[in-house]
């Protein structure tokens, strides 16, 4: 997130897109009421009627899979009627950047397509720039080429006749969001975007929320108080893991993992974001301090100067690898790997097409599965169909503590990083995943100690101390991520002091200034709140240097005042000559007419309208879904994203436009459950509430189908099926799309086999193996499903 | 004689000028009839964060004298949740106490129907060795381009959004010195 | 669930039965229980009510049991919950007729231990100046909870405000519980036991019955 749950009650507009706020991040709802209360008003967008819906001011409906369509008319609506804050898109965005001549569009594919590779050459979407590498600007956003004029262009595409026959959504309806929502385009307006899996689960995930990005830079909403793009994150610490660098492509705090043709430190350091603008700070080109500080960390005093500080200790990929979860299981089910940690995840449930995963569990020789209950992953060579005798992995059960039954720090969506600590002991022998991993270590370094093995360098020059009186201390850990001096052996005050010689060690830049010489800052309990927006800046810790709300130095004028009194989030103290407020981004004076952009972790200082940094292009453009209702994309004559990988043949299969399979799925949440459900299946009370798999369907669709409401049905792909019980319900309604009627029915992914018995099994048996061409994320809101009445089988009796 | 649902008692004046009487002990009130102190007094309380979302609400779990879990609810004093819960966060408490609860390390042996109990050094020195053996035969010095890599193509890992951000950290540490690439989890679906 | 938690109940098997529904009905176990009701049309309608024991001003269920079952029902001084005490036995003819007195269909019974249940109000936390379960852990203040004067306030305030918007709104029996509701719609599209049938007095029968028992109800009304 941009800003903070907290920070929700400042807006006045508040668009709940792509998510289901109140449902499954209810508690946060108390901000959008707080915000209610004092005359705001709640914009709420899906394709179901939800329990959000019924406290939204405007509800509407959209087709699973058009959120781009829906947004790229509200581009249109907002530059037609002028609603845009003009200062802030000359002054903060890129809006005035003079693009490429070589840039084009037409018919679905942006300009540098290659058909054969499925990819584009964005050569041709760079931004020119003149003699002194700075880029070209018109600030009277007139010139055809730049980024202004090209949005404009793109979106007069997106006409309220277009969009309504793409989303099924009614002209009528549309205006009223767009009114609403143009609204905050005024300066002293703010309007906040919710969205969450909605959103990112499509094969156009990254571009939906690109697209909204574009409407808030146009808007002036990013970096102010009751603004940003807030994506409600599903996990506890969702955003600590991934900050952390548990994904394929980055180490910690976001520092690239490097790829084989960058054989050296050196090599890796040429590729840190650069920028001759002065007027840009490009924070990221200080790259090479945090990565030499992060080897530091990883590996001690073993890691030199001359080694690169262990930098080819380290794995690559090769150049352009995927090893992202879809490939990932790809290659599981192909027999890659003898070996699998499956470490408090649970993806015989929760992959996209579990059913593929399930088989490729059984291609492992080992697998060792941490958590706190059994799984359909840890269970899965028993699970239904499965002959044990046929499966030889070998699996390890290892019982780990719950959450208040250990100490250490989790981040929620809003980068708040909050300690917590043990309430009880993990009951028999479980314990802490920490103390796990640490023993489990030191066993594998006693090993390749005794018997060098294969390249043992990397596991013997680990850093691996942390421990105080022969127990593995949690503290050590925090306090090596925040970062050491090393010349004098006191913890740093932040990343501001990190070196790239090897003098300073930190785990994670990002989190550095968290754990210091005046304590463990993640644990504060203060509730200050001077600037009176929320922010409680000493209430535990926030990254970057606690910084509530990131980009704040977009919500001043060019003398540093605030732009909106009534949420002044940031102020300069010309006397002082310093910041009041929030942590500035960054400490810089006011910009004025020469000084520094606010954006500073963009290469180029300002926000994007126009992106050319992703893969699928520099403007969201609307395609239909991998599997969808339509044969034709009304937008273009692309039907599908040109650059979405596709898993071909074999149990990857997908069916679109197919009789088979004529109704549009998506597959939800419920607020009693949470994820697989391994950790609310087994509570009696949870299950108590919501005992069984449902499939929600609409009145309509259940009369066609001659489901009565509670009947026993079975919803079907080509992928697998999964029986439900039908809830009919008028809160879904059919869509009228391209003159046809389609229907949408809707499946919670919170079930699974092992428990309760008749509970139903997991709703990703159904969903495809796709996924969006810059993040992998599956495509799991939008797909072509079957749903019948299951006549073999009774009702489901009380037991 | 019987009362319906349908009809709603209420004293009026007249009738009950005549029948006051008071005092005469029959009624006990709710503290006698009870006859319990509240269930959380003298109870360890420790400040935690709920496991389930992301909106890290504040919870006070309180524990007996002898450590177990008695009660679990919102924190009062922490700005995001101000002491409210949702029907997840207010269910931790069958976390803490819960019969299903893994206990006791298990192993499933190739080709075996059930599992058995075994205990943690055993298991984590089998793991350790299954390690050892899978990196050493899938170890990649270089790739196909001859490049160096240094990587190990034989292990994969998922996980987790539900560790610590210092166990994340730890594991993400220990996962690259082996030499995984294929390493992934919740964020990525 | 909160309601679950500090009073450790324990839970029913459930089926989902084409509803969120869920159990599907208060019982000796389920004290608190929201009941969704959708309203299909144009326009959807889907209410919510959170269904627990009013804590009447004049109990009816407790006029029963002082007539069939002295001490199984009483109500504390202070606050005016209305308990049901829960180490003593009911007759299952005694129990139904408890239950028909309760306009709101409240009082459930276990047949096994003849023990009756239902929500207490929290008086064991509000003694100690703790907010009932139910109303702390709600997070967007659609509970509030205190003084029986300050609470009718605020909520013929309220009322007035959504009156607005909704011009069928009303206050479910303000004048005779202690648990307010203020309903947006017609009551019955709630639930069918959301208010009272009809808030008529004392017939003659009933005024006679009284004066033959002991009563010192009147000693506890409390504003």
């Amino acid at each position: 997130m941009t800003n903070h749950y907290i920070d929700f009650r400042n807006a006045d507009v508040i668009l709940n897109m792509g998510g289901n706020v109140a449902e499954n991040h209810p508690v946060s709802f108390k901000w959008v009421q707080a915000a209610r209360d004092k005359g705001a008003i709640l914009i709420h967008v899906d394709p179901r009627f939800t329990r959000t819906s019924t406290k939204a001011d405007i509800f509407v409906r959209l087709r699973s899979g058009t959120d781009i369509a829906f947004l790229g008319g509200m581009i249109k609506y907002i530059l037609d009627n002028n609603l845009h804050d003009e200062f802030y898109v000359k002054n903060y965005t890129n809006a005035s950047f003079i693009v490429n001549p070589k840039y084009s569009f037409d018919d679905g594919l942006f300009s540098g397509y290659d058909p054969t590779k499925r990819a584009y050459d964005g050569s041709t979407w760079a931004l020119e720039k003149d003699e002194n590498g700075i880029p070209k600007r018109d600030m009277t956003l007139q010139d055809p080429r730049c980024a202004f004029q090209l949005l404009k262009k793109h979106y007069s595409r997106y006409t309220l006749q277009k969009v309504t026959e793409i989303t099924g959504t009614p002209e009528d309806d549309l205006v009223k969001v767009y009114k609403a929502y143009g609204s905050t385009g005024a300066p002293d307006k703010a309007g906040t975007e919710l969205y969450a899996m909605g959103w990112t689960q499509h094969t156009v995930g990254v571009q939906n929320i690109r697209a909204m990005s574009i409407i808030q830079s146009l808007l002036g909403n990013m970096g102010i108080a009751g603004g940003g793009i807030n994506a409600l994150r599903g996990e506890s610490n969702v955003q600590g893991s991934t900050d952390a660098g548990l994904l394929f492509h980055i180490w910690p705090a976001y520092l690239p993992t490097p790829q084989a043709h960058l054989a050296t430190l050196a090599d890796y350091n040429k590729t840190t974001p650069a920028s001759k603008d002065p007027r840009s700070v490009n924070w990221w080109k200080n790259r090479p301090k945090y990565l030499a500080s992060f080897l530091k960390s990883t590996f001690g005093g073993k890691a030199t100067k001359e080694n690169d500080f262990g930098y080819s200790w380290m794995p690559k990929l090769d150049t352009g690898q995927d090893a992202s979860w879809l490939n990932l299981f790809d290659e599981m089910y192909k027999g890659t790997f003898t070996g699998f940690f499956a470490w408090g995840m649970n993806p015989a449930c929760s992959s996209a097409h579990a059913g593929k995963v399930r088989q490729a569990l059984a291609k492992l020789d080992w697998m060792v599965n941490v958590n706190v209950f059994d799984s359909e992953t840890g269970s899965f060579w028993k699970g239904p169909g499965v002959d044990p005798k046929k499966i030889k992995t070998e699996v390890f059960e290892l019982p780990c503590a719950a959450s208040m039954e250990k100490e250490g720090s989790i981040s929620n969506s809003g980068r708040w990083m909050q300690w917590r600590y043990k309430a009880s002991n993990p009951p028999g022998e479980a314990k802490p995943d920490g103390d796990i991993m640490y023993e489990l270590f030191k066993k594998l370094q006693a090993l390749y100690e005794k018997d060098k093995g294969t390249f043992p360098e990397p596991i013997l020059n680990l850093k691996w101390d942390y421990e105080t009186n022969g127990h593995f201390d949690i503290h050590k850990v925090a306090k090596e991520i925040n970062g050491y001096d090393l010349t004098t052996g006191k913890l740093l005050p932040n990343f501001v002091s990190l070196k790239d010689d090897g003098t300073t060690s930190c785990g994670n830049w990002l989190y550095s200034g968290s754990y210091t010489e005046a304590g463990n800052m993640a644990a504060r309990r203060k509730k200050t709140d001077p600037t009176g927006l929320g922010l409680y800046p000493e209430w535990s810790w926030c990254w970057p240097l606690n910084r509530r709300i990131i980009y704040n130095r977009a919500s001043v004028d060019l003398d540093g005042n605030p732009r909106d009194s009534k949420r002044a989030l940031l102020k300069w103290d010309a006397s002082g000559k310093r910041w009041i407020g929030d942590v500035p981004d960054n400490a810089v004076p006011p910009m004025g007419t020469d000084g520094a952009y606010p954006f500073i972790m963009k290469p180029d200082g300002v926000a994007s309208v126009f992106g050319p940094g992703l893969k699928d292009g520099p403007f969201p453009e609307h395609y239909e879904p991998l599997e969808c209702p339509i044969e034709k994309n009304l937008m273009s004559n692309q039907r599908i994203n040109p650059v979405v990988k596709i898993f071909e043949g074999g149990l990857d299969t997908f069916k679109t436009c197919d009789p088979k399979y004529p109704f549009v799925c998506s597959t939800y949440r419920v607020t009693e459950h949470w994820q697989t459900g391994v950790l609310t299946r087994w509570l009696p009370w949870l299950i108590e509430a919501e005992p069984q798999m449902f499939c929600e369907m609409s009145l309509e669709l259940a009369k066609l189908k001659e489901i009565k409401n509670g009947d026993r049905v079975v919803v079907e792909t080509p992928r697998g099926k999964v029986e439900a019980v039908a809830i009919a319900t008028s809160r879904l309604k059919p869509f009228r799309i391209a003159g046809q009627t389609v229907h949408q029915i809707g499946i919670p992914w919170h079930f699974g086999w092992l428990h309760p018995k008749d509970g139903g099994d997991s709703a990703n048996l159904l969903t495809p193996t796709i996924g969006d061409p810059n993040t992998m994320i599956p495509e799991s809101k939008a797909f072509m499903a079957n749903v019948s009445k299951l006549t073999k089988k009774q009702p489901a009796k009380k037991g | 004689m019987k009362i319906t649902r349908r009809t709603f008692l209420k004293i009026s004046g007249a009738t009950a000028a005549g029948t006051v009487m008071g005092g005469l002990g029959f009624d006990l009130s709710p503290a006698e009839v009870y006859a319990q102190e509240l269930r959380i007094k003298g109870a360890k309380e420790t400040t935690t964060v709920c496991c389930y979302c992301s909106v890290g609400c504040g919870i006070i779990v309180h524990a007996d004298a002898k450590g177990k879990v008695i009660n679990s609810e919102g924190d009062p004093d922490h700005p995001i949740n101000e002491g409210a819960l949702c029907a997840k966060g207010a269910s931790l408490y069958q976390i803490a106490v819960n019969d299903n609860r893994l206990k006791k390390v298990r192993y499933r042996a190739p080709n075996s129907n059930s599992w058995k109990e075994v205990s943690w050094e055993w298991a984590l020195d089998k793991i350790a060795a299954n390690i050892k053996k899978s990196r050493d035969a899938s170890f990649m010095e270089k790739n196909a381009k001859g490049q160096v890599v240094n990587r190990t193509n034989g292990i994969a890992s998922v996980g987790s959004a539900a560790l610590d951000n210092e166990e994340c950290w730890l594991y993400a540490k220990f996962l690259r010195s082996l030499g995984l690439i294929y390493i992934e989890h919740q964020a990525r679906i | 669930m909160a309601c679950k938690q500090w009073n450790q109940r324990a839970t029913e098997k459930t089926i989902n039965w084409g509803s969120h529904q869920n159990p599907p009905d208060l019982s000796y176990n389920t004290w608190k229980l929201v009941r969704f009701s959708e309203i299909p049309g144009d326009k959807v309608n889907w209410y919510f009510f959170p269904d627990q024991c009013r804590h009447c001003m004049s109990p009816p269920c407790k006029e029963v049991a002082d007539g069939k079952a002295k001490g199984a029902i009483t109500q504390d001084e202070k606050t005016g919950a209305v308990v049901f005490n829960p180490k003593m036995k009911i007759k299952p003819a005694d129990f139904k007729e408890i239950r028909e007195a309760c306009p709101y269909d409240i009082p459930r019974f276990l047949p096994s231990t003849g023990i009756m249940a239902k929500c207490t109000m929290c008086f064991d936390r509000t003694k100690e100046g703790m907010l009932p379960a139910c109303v702390k852990t709600c997070p967007t203040g659609a509970m509030n909870f205190g003084d029986r004067k300050d609470i009718l306030e605020k909520a013929n305030k309220r009322l007035e405000e959504v009156k607005n918007v909704y011009k069928d709104a009303i206050l479910a029996n303000p004048d005779d519980v202690r648990i307010i509701y203020l309903l947006v719609d017609d009551p019955k599209k709630y639930h069918k036991f959301a208010v009272a049938e009809n808030t008529i007095g004392i017939t003659r029968k009933m005024a006679l019955k009284r004066l033959l028992q002991p009563l010192s109800s009147l000693n506890r009304l409390i504003g």
